[in-house]
């Protein structure tokens, strides 16, 4: 007997999608359109070939971390989709179908304690998960697994992460041909005197993106050879972010500053992004409002909810403790557009996470979100003042609690200079 | 020509003043004074201090100026304990700064002071409202505007001729009000400010709490804080740029 032949209630699709992922339900996968069990093959004889396009170390289990080659097996043809890149943005991927995405790399993986050295590792599995992450596009292996794939979704209420796809132990992995490596990667990857965030801050002036920095990062396959260690994927992602942020800080120091307050908006993926910059010395601060029922918020009863993190001229000496690495992701956006402009100004970065985020696609989407607003159009206003009581109207607090939350929208920092 | 005996306490009070701003500082070597001018890096928070010859046991000087690493000088100065004298003699062949504390001598090198960020140029304000109140009144407002928010007001207000210290913070609110009758002195006028905290925290470290602080305000405009040390023979202005709220 249930309580539904009794009451006559609406079955609300998103409140089911998110009781799933916060339950950790492999369910949630026959809610979204075009999942198969494609992975049924795999487990009846435990070995298979396929490609690989990217990495995943684990965090879990810290200091022994899992490491493991991340195989679209089964959709080998367009395996170089299933990476995560800022082309998702262009593609207009929905959070479903990074799920499906996500979701249909097997991750054949092996535990490993994280101190190993693996400046020389280029044999057996960890050789061939290095192959794979300093190779510019997918390689072919052969991988042979010990036991059934296990679908692990890996959501929870308390740590909030993108999902993975299910894992399976693996015993060996061969490559079946030999990786095409961009050369700065080479030279980045040889030279182990070369400190990390040089050699990162190298490959990004070599055009390289921070999606490919950071997986090769997390195979620890640049930095100083005592240094060169297996990084976790999540926290590569904002090492990488906060590494090129202060490169490009650094160059904006002596920046003349923007002129005009100017205003820029986008949305994405149940996101809405506002920036202001304006005049003067560099500041940042990003303020969070996530809807009861968004992902982090999901008591529907709740208020909105509220977070935010800030640094002045000097940067900051310590990790964020409330935006994580949403932060240093649309910081970095930020100082991407202004170094594109070679000016400094005063940021503030507003986002309102709707209830329509029901599941966490990760910090790629902030990044994006960000750095495609500022190619669209912007709007001027006279103050920093104005506009954020323009922006205010659409955001669901009022301009009081956005000053209590906000540090900028307190008052931004003048200089002795202009009271001279 | 420089050569000088001087308390260590009178040296620790005059170097702790300028190093919550700067790491580096030229220091001008006068007949009459020891003096400091300073700006932090960002240009928000700067200090002007002097200590007088007759702050000094003994002090002979021609104008010089040389440019040294605080913090050095302040693991130095550490050394003596509270009482001793501690002797300085500048040797213009080597640009060393020789420094004697009871036996222990230390040979300090010196900055070129052409490579140290320029001494400011100080703001001529007209500030309309003047408190003055002790060190540690002062002290109370910051410490508790700390726990809810990283930014403190700095408020006169004419009608009730008092003088407030306030903090919003996320959630939670601090309000210091300070009424003609607590405090020392108070010239009201129109004066509202608002200020971070990491600066006022900083400059707040260096006050002695028992002294007479004297804090000019005004709207959306820099605070003066000046106090004396070193028995009225010592000098600090600090000046602080304030958060706008109305640009």
């Amino acid at each position: 007997m249930r309580l539904s032949e009794f009451i006559e209630y609406e079955a609300n699709e998103r409140a089911e999608r998110r009781r799933l992922a916060a339950k950790k339900s492999y369910e949630i996968l026959d809610r979204l359109e075009g999942v198969d069990d494609q992975f049924a093959d795999v487990a009846d004889d435990g070995a298979f070939g396929s490609v690989s396009p990217s990495i995943f170390v684990g965090r879990a289990g810290y200091p022994e971390v899992s490491t493991g080659l991340l195989s679209p097996v089964g959709n080998e043809a367009d395996a170089a989709q299933f990476a995560t890149s800022g082309e998702w943005y262009t593609e207009g991927v929905s959070i479903g179908d990074v799920f499906e995405r996500r979701t249909s790399l097997l991750n054949a993986s092996q535990s490993t304690p994280v101190e190993t050295n693996v400046h020389d590792a280029w044999n057996g599995f960890l050789g061939v998960q290095r192959e794979v992450a300093i190779a510019d596009r997918p390689v072919g292996v052969e991988v042979g697994l010990d036991g059934t794939p296990e679908l692990d979704v890996g959501l929870s209420p308390g740590d909030v992460s993108t999902p993975t796809g299910p894992r399976a132990r693996a015993n060996e992995a061969t490559l079946t041909e030999n990786p095409h490596v961009p050369r700065p990667v080479e030279k980045t990857l040889e030279d182990d005197d070369w400190a990390a965030t040089g050699a990162m801050n190298y490959l990004y002036g070599r055009g390289f993106d921070v999606y490919e920095i950071n997986t090769i990062l997390s195979a620890g396959a640049l930095g100083q050879q005592d240094n060169r260690r297996l990084v976790p994927t999540r926290w590569s992602i904002t090492a990488v972010d906060d590494t090129i942020g202060q490169f490009l800080r650094g160059k904006q120091r002596s920046a003349p500053s923007v002129d005009t307050v100017q205003v820029f908006h986008n949305e994405y993926l149940g996101n809405s992004f506002w920036m202001i910059l304006a005049p003067g010395q560099w500041e940042f601060e990003l303020v969070e409002f996530k809807a009861p029922g968004s992902v982090w918020n999901p008591d529907p009863e709740a208020g909105i909810w509220l977070a935010s993190d800030y640094e002045g001229k000097s940067g900051r000496t310590s990790y964020v403790d409330q935006t994580a690495g949403a932060y240093y992701a649309a910081r970095l956006a930020v100082l991407e557009h202004l170094d594109a402009i070679g000016r400094q100004a005063k940021a503030l970065v507003l986002r309102h996470v709707s209830d329509e985020y029901w599941g966490p696609v990760g910090v790629w989407q902030v990044r994006e979100a960000i750095r495609h607003a500022f190619d669209g159009e912007r709007g001027e206003s006279e103050t920093f003042d104005a506009a954020i009581r323009g922006i205010v109207d659409r955001l669901p607090v009022s301009m009081a609690q956005l000053r209590r939350q906000s540090t900028l929208a307190a008052g931004r920092q003048s200089g002795l200079d202009a009271f001279l | 020509m420089f050569k000088a005996i001087v308390s260590a306490d009178t040296l620790t009070d005059a170097l702790d003043s300028v190093s919550v701003l700067v790491d580096e500082c030229k220091i001008r070597l006068n007949e009459e004074e020891f003096s400091i001018r300073a700006v932090d890096p960002a240009n928000v928070g700067m200090v002007d201090l002097s200590l007088d010859a007759a702050a000094f046991e003994s002090y002979e000087a021609d104008g010089g100026v040389i440019g040294v690493n605080l913090g050095r000088l302040q693991d130095i100065a550490g050394m003596a304990n509270s009482g001793d004298l501690i002797r300085f003699e500048l040797d213009e062949e080597t640009r060393k700064l020789h420094i004697g504390i009871d036996g222990l001598s230390y040979t300090l090198a010196l900055i070129d002071p052409d490579s140290i960020r320029q001494e400011p140029d100080i703001p001529e304000l007209d500030l309309p409202a003047q408190i003055v109140l002790e060190g540690n009144q002062l002290d109370r407002g910051i410490t508790a505007a700390d726990m809810v928010s990283d930014h403190i007001s700095l408020r006169v207000d004419e009608g009730s001729e008092a003088f407030y210290i306030e903090a919003e913070g996320d959630t939670d609110d601090v309000d210091l009000e300070l009424t003609s009758e607590d405090l020392i002195d108070l010239t009201a006028g129109p004066a509202d400010s608002l200020f971070s905290l990491d600066y006022l925290k900083d400059m707040n470290k260096a006050i002695p709490k028992a002294t007479e602080v004297t804090v000019d305000l005004g709207e959306e405009f820099p605070v003066k804080l000046h106090y004396e040390f070193a028995e009225g023979l010592g000098h600090v202005t600090y000046m602080l740029a304030p958060r706008i709220q109305s640009e």
